[in-house]
């Protein structure tokens, strides 16, 4: 009753958290320079994405609330939806077809949010369910990164409603660098497969650009602190440190640091990803845990594993570490004797 | 400043104290009538020695303190006791204002044991908000040694500022009451706290504090920030202590005082006045003569606003006590107690309703200004999960309940709301746990006595057999044989359980000889009745079988 009065303190005084909404809007804020930057060097495909996606995030939330009789008007405007949409379509290949997002988005707003009990309940990161699920199902469409283009492709209808023939796809693609760098073969070294300009031109400096993009992001959403330093900061740390120990360890096979850290989605799952609240763990001391697995991960994937990016599953695997991380990193609060610390209930 | 050892989180809520600092501390007009609850402290409530119609003075006893923890009541005005009823004393005022004081005491030289005694005449109990008896604070050095007393004078709640103008205006009295209290509790150290947005107490307590003798008073002022006077905080921030979880800063050897406490000791003792009037800090958009106020007990809130120039159409709510800690009241036909230290007559703009509350996003916000370091956001999950043993684990009786919590959540949820309720909860189920066991305790005393007066019949039954009988069959022999074994065992098991039952007793009488024993003392006569049947039993086991029986 009394603490009523604490909230309604709040609303006379500027400098406070805003409500949940506005956090959900400061993050969508956040990912315009990234997504402009993409747009810039991949076509509008990217921007087609973001749309798509979040039309669909919208959409199928209020059916879902419907069918759950919960408040549909009111649970929109948390704007949470819109979020996992842009969130899912920028990590899309671009001018992806829209079934294939329809597909990614279904999987991310019913079965891994609504079906869970809706916002703050999802053990598992939404975006990143609809990312795996489709990456897992559709390898084919989810591999298609085109080379840097001019802003409107001439396929970029024809893509969008599927109606492209398969033959012609291909054509479009191009590989990641990351991708490129993974398939390079046991036998060639890093720098002769840097000599062999494996890329078409422009598209290392284009990923490139587009990570400084999500960082700058990323600043912003540090400086409006909408999110804590912990979990980027743990997780690009871990990523950094292992993959100099493995450069360290033989520069003619492992991709550098920096390679990691500007390429693919390392910087945008840094800020836009991990950083999810709801399926992040919970105390400071979790999340520096919960960062540096993401990032430990990343590495061990892309290095070993059979994905050329990580930031997906890495993510996942480490939600699912979350019940634990939280239950053995409890802080002492004030007064409480040492030994209490990771108690058992 | 002194900010060297500081206590982790807190929050920075618009302070609005302008609107009572700004006006001299005046009194309130006398009251026609004044309402006194029994219950104006923490423990039992006190027991009425008047009867209706009887004519009191201001400072007569009207109601004297009943059991350990409990309070002394006096008349606040002169006149006529109307009414008596179960939770209050309603007194009618003859005008006149007549007081009936105790003689003034030199604290110097009287001692201590005087002094307490006049603390609890005079009915004095913590002014800061909890209310416990201060002659029993006062005792807590039968227990522990008290190396500082600490002045509390950090007042950091939004909208209050009795203990502000209080110290401009006592700051010497303060200081004396101080030095009483330093005397009873054997304090070597002085300390206040007080925080940076009170310049004027902090001026005036400069000038107090040169010629404030026997002990150096030290004045320490902190930065302002909310909650710097919950009183683990404050210890820790001042003296860098850590008060252990569900302990009391006497348990690191310091006591805590609010100065209008200190103020009313020193009045009591010097003056022999007791507890009958306080400082309230009248304040809120709603009402246009906000200040503080000298106010008699048992005034009444209402006319207490409506002297105040109460609003009424503009007024929203009452609020007693801080806008993070207070409660809203629901009558304005109530009573200022000893624990009234503000009234907030709010109108709906400076304090609207709470927004809807939405899910929890687990943003960690609350995390971060808990200054117990607590996972508010994990209390919450567990807390409307009615998880009771996880919320042990994350400490919920660790919670201060300051609010801070509530106030940065994003998601409008009233966090402390369900602290207070689990905490609640759980207290009810300790206490009925508690009484199931005493039933049962007492239900097997029963059975144990039953059982042994039935054994000690059936003994007498057979002694009388025996005598008629010459010798006992061979198959009522053997029977006995097994059973004088099974005897045995279960006579040295009833032994062992009496003198466990012993040593438990003893040991918990010692640690804490305020405890109730009676359940411990119902479990040994328990273990004693066993005992004495199976005692009879096995005489009349080896009476009936002597040739068996080895010695």
């Amino acid at each position: 009753m009394s603490m009523m009065h604490a909230a309604q303190v709040t609303s006379a005084n500027a400098t406070i958290v805003p409500p949940t909404a506005h956090l959900m809007r400061w993050v969508i804020v956040a990912t315009l320079p990234g997504i402009a930057t993409m747009s810039y060097f991949f076509g509008l495909g990217v921007l087609s994405n973001v749309m798509l996606a979040a039309a669909f995030g919208l959409g199928l939330e209020a059916a879902i609330l419907r069918l759950r009789n919960r408040p549909v008007q009111v649970t929109l405007n948390d704007s949470s939806a819109l979020l996992t949409g842009v969130l899912l379509g920028v990590s899309l290949p671009p001018a992806s077809p829209w079934w294939l997002i329809g597909v990614g988005m279904i999987a991310a707003i019913i079965v891994a949010k609504q079906l869970y009990g809706g916002l703050g309940h999802n053990p598992f990161n939404p975006a990143m369910v609809g990312y795996a699920l489709l990456l897992v199902s559709f390898p084919t469409y989810m591999t298609l990164w085109p080379p840097p283009q001019e802003l409107l492709p001439e396929s970029l209808w024809a893509q969008i409603t599927g109606t492209l023939p398969a033959g012609q796809l291909d054509g479009l693609s191009g590989a990641t660098p990351l991708d490129a760098f993974k398939h390079k073969g046991e036998a060639v070294l890093a720098s002769e497969f840097w000599a062999t300009h494996p890329l078409p031109e422009d598209t290392l400096s284009a990923w490139r650009w587009v990570a400084l993009a999500w960082l700058a992001g990323g600043v912003l959403l540090l400086a409006k602190r909408i999110i804590s330093w912990h979990i980027p900061a743990a997780m690009l740390g871990s990523l950094v440190v292992l993959a100099t120990l493995f450069y360290l360890s033989d520069p003619s096979h492992f991709a550098s640091p920096l390679f990691h850290l500007l390429t693919g989605a390392t910087l945008f799952g840094a800020f836009f990803i991990a950083t999810d609240p709801v399926s992040a763990a919970t105390s400071r001391r979790g999340k520096l845990l919960y960062g540096a697995g993401i990032g430990a991960l990343i590495i061990i994937i892309r290095t070993f594993g059979g994905y050329p990016d990580a930031v997906a599953f890495a993510v996942l695997l480490m939600n699912l570490c979350v019940p634990l991380l939280d239950l053995y990193s409890v802080p002492r609060p004030t007064g409480q004797p040492k030994s209490s610390r990771g108690e058992q209930p | 400043m002194s900010n060297a050892f500081d206590f982790p989180g807190g929050i920075h809520p618009p302070e609005r104290k302008q609107r009572s600092n700004q006006a001299a501390l005046i009194n309130a007009p006398l009251p026609g009538r004044v309402t006194l609850p029994l219950q104006q402290h923490s423990g039992q409530p006190a027991t009425p020695c008047v009867a209706p119609g009887d004519t009191v003075k201001v400072g007569s006893v009207i109601a004297k303190r009943e059991g350990m923890i409990s309070s002394n009541l006096h008349a606040s005005i002169s006149g006529t006791v109307s009414e008596i009823n179960a939770t209050q004393i309603i007194i009618d005022s003859d005008g006149q204002d007549e007081w009936l004081r105790l003689p003034s005491l030199d604290w110097q030289r009287v001692e201590p044991n005087a002094l307490l005694e006049r603390l609890n005449e005079s009915g004095i109990v913590g002014l800061g908000g909890a209310g416990f008896p201060t002659h029993i604070k006062a005792r807590v050095v039968e227990q522990h040694d008290i190396h500082t007393l600490l002045i509390n004078a950090a007042e950091c709640e939004p909208y209050i500022t009795a203990d502000d103008i209080t110290l401009r205006h006592y700051a010497n009295d303060v200081l004396e009451g101080a030095q009483i209290s330093a005397k009873l509790c054997g304090a070597q150290h002085i300390v206040i706290g007080i925080e940076d947005n009170k310049p004027e107490a902090i001026e005036a307590l400069r000038q107090a504090i040169q010629n404030s003798h026997p002990i150096t008073v030290e004045l320490k002022v902190i930065s302002t920030r909310y909650p710097s006077g919950g009183e683990h905080q404050l210890i820790k921030k001042l003296l860098d202590l850590t008060v252990p979880s569900g302990g009391l800063p006497a348990d690191v050897g310091v006591l805590c005082h609010n100065p209008g406490t200190l103020l009313a000791i020193l009045h009591a003792v010097r003056d022999g006045q007791p507890l009958v009037s306080r400082v309230v800090t009248l304040t809120g958009e709603a009402i246009s003569q906000p200040g503080n106020r000298w106010v008699r007990l048992g005034t009444s809130v209402k006319a207490l606003l409506e002297q105040a120039g109460l609003n009424q159409p503009m007024l929203n709510q009452v609020i007693q006590g801080g806008p993070m800690m207070g409660a809203p009241l629901l009558t304005l036909d109530t009573p200022v107690t000893k624990l009234t230290n503000c009234l907030i007559a709010a109108t709906i703009v400076e304090l609207p309703p709470a927004p809807e509350e939405s899910p929890c996003i687990r943003c960690g916000e609350c995390e971060s200004v808990c200054p117990v370091s607590l996972l508010p956001q994990q209390l919450h999950w567990y807390a409307r999960a009615n998880d009771d043993a996880k919320m042990a684990h994350y400490h919920l009786f660790d919670c201060i309940e300051c609010g801070a919590c509530s106030y940065v959540c994003p998601s409008h949820i009233p966090l402390v709301d369900d602290y207070r309720e689990a905490k609640s909860r759980i207290r009810l189920q300790r206490i009925e746990t508690v009484k199931a066991e005493h039933a049962k305790h007492r239900f097997e005393f029963r059975q144990a006595r039953l059982a042994r007066e039935e054994a000690e019949k059936q003994a007498r039954k057979e002694a009388r057999k025996s005598q008629q009988r010459q010798t006992p069959t061979s198959a009522a022999a053997s029977s006995e044989k097994v059973d004088l074994r099974g005897l045995r065992i279960a006579h040295a098991a009833a032994k062992a359980s009496v003198k466990k039952a012993e040593k438990t007793l003893a040991r918990v009488a010692q640690e804490d000889p305020k405890q109730p024993l009676d359940d411990l003392e119902m479990q040994l006569a328990t273990a004693q009745e066993n005992l004495r049947a199976t005692e009879v039993q096995l005489t009349q086991a080896r009476e009936q079988q002597p040739s068996k029986e080895s010695p």
